[in-house]
């Protein structure tokens, strides 16, 4: 079943937005994924909520870094699994 | 020959598939244990004895399954047993019914625009980072798993062993503390007017 625009663009602005997270983590079906594309596109009062945790959650995601085990950690856990039997 | 493998022979071969398969996520094993113990030197131990458990029971993992979930599951394991070795609990305010419940609420918040400006125009990434490290156990566990090491929120469920809805009230949490931090942290540097950090 599709939403219509005009059912689109009628979704409660509440609604979008207690949902917002699960559509920017792409947790929603396809159906719901759509209508709040829909929704967001036309909707002036929800889209700067959306483009705030868009842009929150880019920032949190970028705080991934390149945190390499130290080689002593390495060192460890290799000598630890040769011990066990490990063939490397 | 009857194509049996030798026990040496088998021996070798799961050697060399732990060897490809799991040894290369250990970075990852390592910045997923880092993220929990916020130590060093407990961040070692876990991760040393998260692969020597792996190692121990390569038996049951299933090949073609991902590694690296496998792996986190373990990791999680290690730390909790080592959490309850040393008796620190962790409070962190709240039910995960009263967290649900906070999650069917989320609101609107004021001057939005503000706040996205110096999300896009300020790099955060430390004062973020802090504020992650800061934030109380179950919470941080979510939000590195899903926000992150990028994991859908099943997957991240079963790293940490709950339902689903329990990674979406944990999630919501987490991210809403983390934006309480980085709206204090905005106005405390001068980002931000007093007004639009009252959301």
């Amino acid at each position: 079943m599709f939403l219509t625009e005009t059912e689109i663009v009628a979704m409660d602005c509440t609604d979008v937005v207690r949902q917002l997270w699960d559509y920017l983590d792409g947790e929603l079906t396809d159906e719901s994924m759509d209508a709040i594309r829909g929704h967001l596109a036309q909707c002036r009062q929800c889209y700067p909520q959306f483009d705030f945790e868009r842009t929150f959650l880019e920032a949190v995601a970028a705080t991934r870094r390149e945190h390499p085990a130290p080689n002593m950690v390495r060192r460890k856990v290799l000598a630890k699994l040769r011990k066990a039997g490990l063939e490397v | 020959m009857d194509g049996t493998l030798t026990a040496g022979e088998s021996h070798r071969i799961d050697s060399r598939r732990f060897e490809v398969e799991a040894l290369p996520w250990l970075d990852d094993v390592y910045r997923f244990a880092l993220s929990m113990t916020r130590d060093e030197s407990d961040a070692d131990d876990v991760v040393q004895e998260t692969f020597l458990r792996a190692y121990r029971s390569w038996h049951t993992f299933e090949p073609g399954s991902e590694c690296r979930k496998w792996l986190f599951t373990i990791c999680r394991n290690v730390f909790l047993r080592l959490r309850e070795r040393e008796r620190r609990r962790v409070d962190y305010g709240g039910d995960d019914a009263q967290l649900e419940a906070l999650a069917s609420g989320q609101e609107i918040v004021g001057s939005i625009g503000e706040h996205t400006d110096i999300l896009s125009h300020v790099d955060l990434a430390p004062a973020l980072e802090r504020a992650i490290g800061e934030l109380p156990e179950v919470f941080r566990s979510a939000v590195v798993l899903v926000d992150v090491e990028g994991m859908a929120y099943n997957e991240a469920a079963s790293v940490l062993g709950v339902p689903v809805g329990t990674i979406r009230s944990r999630l919501f949490r987490g991210r809403r503390l983390l934006q309480e931090s980085l709206v204090m942290f905005a106005r405390d540097a001068g980002l931000a007017t007093r007004a639009a950090c009252e959301v």
